[in-house]
């Protein structure tokens, strides 16, 4: 008989000082180990007092929690132990569980275990991760959505879809004699263009999805003394930038992030728009418009009290928020934002602008995609959904249509697992009187 | 002495006896009724959508099911004719007296085979290899190698009504005690169901109120070897059930042993009786039954769709409830049947008993339903039983080169929870598994085995030489200036392959061939030289050359997975393996990555942990599993 699996050990709290720290023991060695170091073995899932002790040495009282395979985490017998929150007693019980038989885990590994058992799709898995590094309270509400299965309900809703069409396909082929009229092209023909549409929305779903996971840029341009550097410390709450009256003070890209419309947003002071012929200025000027040309947001500064300029490169910025500064000088034109950070003039109103332009714009509702992973794999299946959609309008026979809907539901199953043959006989089987 | 018993004298034993004595093996066939051998238990047809490309695939290799059925065949019909060339199935409804006494000939003309009218008790093994069977008398039968291909034969019960009796088939006995043998070498056994409806004295049958299903105006024969269908083709008829008989099935149900708890075991999702119809599907208003006849003078007509063991009384009742059918008597009621099952996981591909050196199974036996997969899994485990005694390598069909191979990898990786019947879609490169290029595919297998006729042979080869000359013909190159290519009746602008012309929806091959006839002859005659059926075959490979490629190099790219061997003593212990993992993988032991990636439940990250130490280990099969 095949050996055991290992029995892995890891602490799931940070290492630092505190309340509480929680080790985890999975394998199934796990509820052994726990018996051996404290002579307790709790019922499942019963939160149990143990003195923790090896070879006579006391390690920690602490509350012990076994659960039994599959009902946990993992899949597998697995143990939780909460300890006092000292690193030197995490360090110590856990080379006794060591001791015992148990190895460290590699990073990631309870998680993986739990994909091989089942327990979570790869979009779970990798929601855990997003879920865990989320920085505001929206990331995390879309990680902790996927993780309960948003996305992959989601996914799934558009393989319930092919498997549909698909399944009467098959049915036309394998059953034609039973006297049904199965599917007609053109129901089918719908049924496809209705898959592409709801891979359509969730292929969609990535721009707000990965702009939500990891943040947006926002870049701030605008001719030389515009007032940008200001404005970034202004919004960043401390002197970030420095400021000077001297227009090019600012040469390098300067880059801070604070949180606008419950996303996390870096904000890049550039170098100001102009030819000066000094060639550091020069490198800082370009770097400005590669900035902007991959950010989400562009605010593009106007000195009011200087007006356009043939330097302003608004033209090339069509999608830019344009700001006139310093109107404690001179008037914004009619119907413009205007902003005086000096005089705290149109600074809320500005940051109620962004805040709306993040929230309608890029934050995510749950279910939307979040990494390029995923998103390959919804283009897959819109790519052979397209090519189901070109056959079928060519005169082609189902069975090389089928080809190309099994392509997309092998693609759109790396979210979600593919179809089986299982789930068409089912869905046939289910729907249709079969056996003449 | 024997060199193989083959026990049992049906479909999947009557291909095994004769191929092992083909190839030049002395053969045993045990069977409990001589009469019997080659009997069409269930409906009077052979072939059908999946089906049909399984008994090509048995005449590709030398087998003999497409000639008898062409013996026998009484109504050929092609399945599928509007659905493309991968998926067509050729059918033919066939006489069972002359179907049975065709095998029975043909064995008989086998000098090697020695038919035996008896029944084998048990089996004589060692618990890691077989020796040969222990007769009813309790003589001794030695062999090195012994194919078990009994049917629903295994402690078989039939139900009927409230009725139960012993027997495999109507008036046959069971296999009673041969079960307890498998058992005590370690095998699990399951249960399974089937069932027949009843048959009706056709001189009792109103035809004029049925309406008419015949077959195709020019019948295609199955077999390479027929030039002429030697029976008349006759009619089968369709009629269909009412809501009387449904009001009397459900009335009668509690009488039903599917839904009275007499039977326990799973019957076929695809075939249920009239009972399960009638209740799973409530809304229906009627339910076809297609009436086909049991030969050209035989008194009986076989109801296909109303497959039952309710009681004789009511199904006098469902009878004469059909139109047509208001005075009909029943010849012989519908039954069902139980019997027991190896589950096939315990097998490996060559159809062995894994662990159990010579034992062979194939059929009903290993879970599958159908006559063509009964007879394709006695060939392949005949032909395996026949490299066995010769000490030479064994023969695995890949997925992508025969039905029977995706059969037979299902079987032995999934298992099964229902008869199992082949399906086109089960077959994930079926566009290269059509019935044209079936003799390209596995004729070059049989022949280096040995097991093909000169006669065959020759004619494969002509075949194929036919063909390869149309395909090569099609690639001349048509320019647009011919005034003469105005028959084109499409505008061709360009520089074009008649290979391409072909890919252009309404080309219309006999309207081509007339119009080449004065301008490029021998594109003409290389493709007047075919067969209806093979220049259908040219065509449609033609047409459909882009996704015949894309789905050949996907099966190239698969068979490097499928290359990948896995020893036979692999232990699973492997880091990262999850207990359920393990237990899969060690309960089907897969030969190579490929069957264990098939391995339901089986997960894509384990299968990557098995390819990493296989990678380590480094092992690759030879030529021998490759065709």
């Amino acid at each position: 008989m095949a050996s055991e699996l290992d029995t892995i050990v890891a602490p799931a709290t940070p290492l630092g000082r505190g309340a509480l720290a929680i080790v985890r023991i999975d394998g199934p060695r796990s509820a052994d180990i726990l018996e051996k170091l404290s002579a307790v073995s709790p019922d499942a899932r019963l939160a149990t007092l143990a003195q923790l002790s090896l070879d006579g040495e006391p390690l920690d009282e602490c509350i012990a929690i076994r659960y039994a395979a599959p009902h946990s985490f993992t899949g597998n017998d697995l143990v939780e132990l909460t300890l006092h929150g000292s690193p030197l007693l995490v360090e110590r019980v856990i080379a006794a569980i060591v001791e015992c038989g148990a190895r460290l885990a590699e990073p990631g590994e309870f998680t993986e275990r739990a994909v091989l058992n089942g327990k979570l799709d790869l979009v779970q898995a990798e929601s855990i991760a997003d879920l865990i590094n989320s920085r505001t309270a929206l990331q995390a509400r879309l990680s902790l959505g996927n993780l309960q299965g948003v996305l992959s309900r989601r996914a799934a809703a558009v393989r319930e879809s092919l498997l549909h069409v698909i399944s009467r396909l098959e049915a036309a082929l394998d059953f034609s004699e039973e006297g049904y009229e199965f599917i007609t092209r053109d129901d089918a023909r719908r049924e496809i263009e209705h898959a592409i549409a709801d891979v359509e929305a969730l292929a969609e779903t990535y721009r707000r999805g990965r702009a939500t996971t990891s943040g947006l840029t926002a870049v701030i341009l605008g001719r030389p003394n515009a007032g940008k550097s200001t404005l970034l410390n202004r919004l960043v709450g401390s002197d970030r930038a420095i400021v000077t009256p001297i227009p090019g003070t600012t040469r390098d890209i300067v880059r801070e992030t604070i949180e606008i419309g419950g996303l996390p947003v870096t904000i890049a002071d550039t170098a100001g728009l102009r030819t000066s012929g000094d060639v550091v200025e020069e490198i800082g000027v370009a770097r400005a418009r590669e900035a902007a040309a991959s950010a989400d947001i562009i605010l593009y500064l106007v000195d009011a009290s200087a007006g356009l300029t043939v330097e302003d490169e608004l033209a090339s910025y069509p999608d830019a928020i344009v700001i006139y500064t310093k109107t404690d000088l001179a008037l914004a034109p009619q119907g413009a934002l205007g902003i005086s950070v000096k005089a705290e003039n149109g600074i809320d109103e500005l940051l109620n602008r962004l805040d709306a332009i993040v929230r309608d714009e890029f934050a995510a509702a749950a279910g939307s995609l979040v990494n390029e992973r995923q998103r390959q794999a919804v283009l897959g299946g819109k790519e052979a959904l397209a090519t189901a959609l070109v056959a079928l309008d060519a005169g082609l026979d189902e069975p090389v249509i089928l080809v190309d809907l099994y392509r997309a539901s092998t693609s759109l199953g790396l979210l979600t697992g593919a179809i089986t043959q299982e789930h068409v006989f089912a869905e046939i089987f289910s729907k249709f009187c079969i056996g003449k | 002495m024997f060199d193989v018993i083959v026990i049992g004298g049906g479909h999947a034993g009557a291909e095994a006896a004769r191929v092992c004595a083909r190839g030049g093996a002395r053969v045993a066939l045990l069977t409990m009724l001589r009469d019997a051998i080659g009997r069409m238990s269930c409906n009077p047809a052979i072939g059908g959508l999946a089906k049909g490309n399984l008994v090509k695939e048995i005449d590709a290799l030398g087998g003999l099911m497409g000639e008898v059925t062409d013996r026998a065949g009484i109504q050929f019909k092609v399945l599928n004719r509007s659905k493309g060339p991968a998926v067509q199935g050729p059918r033919a409804q066939c006489d069972r007296d002359l179907y049975a006494s065709a095998v029975q000939q043909i064995l008989a003309d086998e000098p090697n085979i020695t038919i035996i009218e008896d029944s084998a008790t048990s089996l004589v093994h060692d618990g890691k290899s077989v020796s040969g069977v222990i007769l009813k008398d309790g003589t001794r039968l030695d062999a090195p190698v012994v194919i078990v291909t009994t049917g629903t034969f295994l402690r078989a019960l039939m139900h009927s009504g409230e009725v139960k009796t012993v027997g495999g088939r109507f008036g046959e006995p069971a296999a009673e005690t041969l079960s307890d043998s498998l058992r005590d070498l370690g095998l699990k056994l399951g249960r399974l169901k089937t069932g027949t409806p009843p048959r009706v004295d056709r001189t009792t049958v109103d035809f004029s109120k049925l309406e008419e299903a015949p077959g195709d105006a020019k019948p295609r024969p199955f077999s390479i070897v027929t030039d002429a269908l030697p029976l008349p083709q006759v009619l089968c008829h369709l009629t269909y059930t009412s809501a009387v008989a449904h009001e009397l099935i459900r009335a009668n149900l509690n009488r039903a042993p599917m839904y009275s708890g007499q039977i326990h075991a799973t019957g076929p999702r695809y075939c249920p009786s009239i009972e399960d119809k009638v209740v799973r599907f409530a809304e229906k208003e009627r339910h076809q039954v297609f009436v086909e006849p049991e030969g050209l003078t035989h008194p009986w007509l076989y109801l296909n769709g109303i497959s039952t063991s309710l009681p004789p009384d009511v199904q006098d009742a469902v009878v004469r409830s059909l139109p047509g059918f208001e005075n009909a008597v029943i010849a012989r009621y519908g039954y069902a049947v139980e019997y027991d099952f190896v589950n096939p996981e315990q097998l490996d591909p060559t159809l062995q008993v894994r662990g159990v050196d010579g034992l062979f199974l194939a059929g009903q036996i290993n879970g599958t339903s159908g006559y063509e997969e009964a007879a394709a899994q006695g060939l392949l485990a005949g032909i395996n039983a026949l490299q066995k005694i010769r000490g030479s390598d064994p023969v695995i069909l890949r997925r992508d080169q025969a039905y029977a191979a995706v059969m037979i990898d299902d079987l032995v990786t999934q298992g099964t929870e229902e008869p199992y019947r082949m399906f086109t879609s089960r077959a994930e490169h079926r566009l290269l598994l059509g019935c044209d290029s079936v003799y390209e595919r596995l004729s070059p297998v049989a022949e280096r085995l040995g097991i093909l006729d000169d006669e065959r042979k020759q004619r494969v080869e002509q075949r194929i030489a036919r063909m390869q000359r149309a395909r090569d013909a099609a690639e001349t190159s048509v320019t647009p200036d011919r005034e003469t290519l105005a028959w084109l009746n499409v505008a061709l602008n360009e520089k074009s392959s008649i290979a391409r012309l072909m890919q252009r929806a309404g080309f219309d091959l006999a309207q081509f061939t007339d119009a080449c006839e004065n301008v490029l002859p021998e594109v003409a005659e290389a493709f007047r030289a075919l067969s209806e059926e093979e220049s259908d075959g040219v065509v449609s490979q033609l047409r459909y050359a882009g996704y015949i490629d894309r789905q050949q190099r996907e099966a190239a790219r698969q068979a490097d997975e499928e290359g990948m061997q896995i020893p036979a003593d692999m232990s699973y212990g492997l880091p990262g393996l999850s207990r359920e993992m393990v237990e899969k993988l060690s309960f089907v032991r897969p030969v190579s990555l490929g069957q264990a990636s098939r391995i339901p439940g089986v997960t894509p990250a384990a299968i990557s942990i098995v390819r990493m130490h296989l990678r380590r280990g480094g092992n690759r099969l030879g030529d021998a599993l490759s065709s």
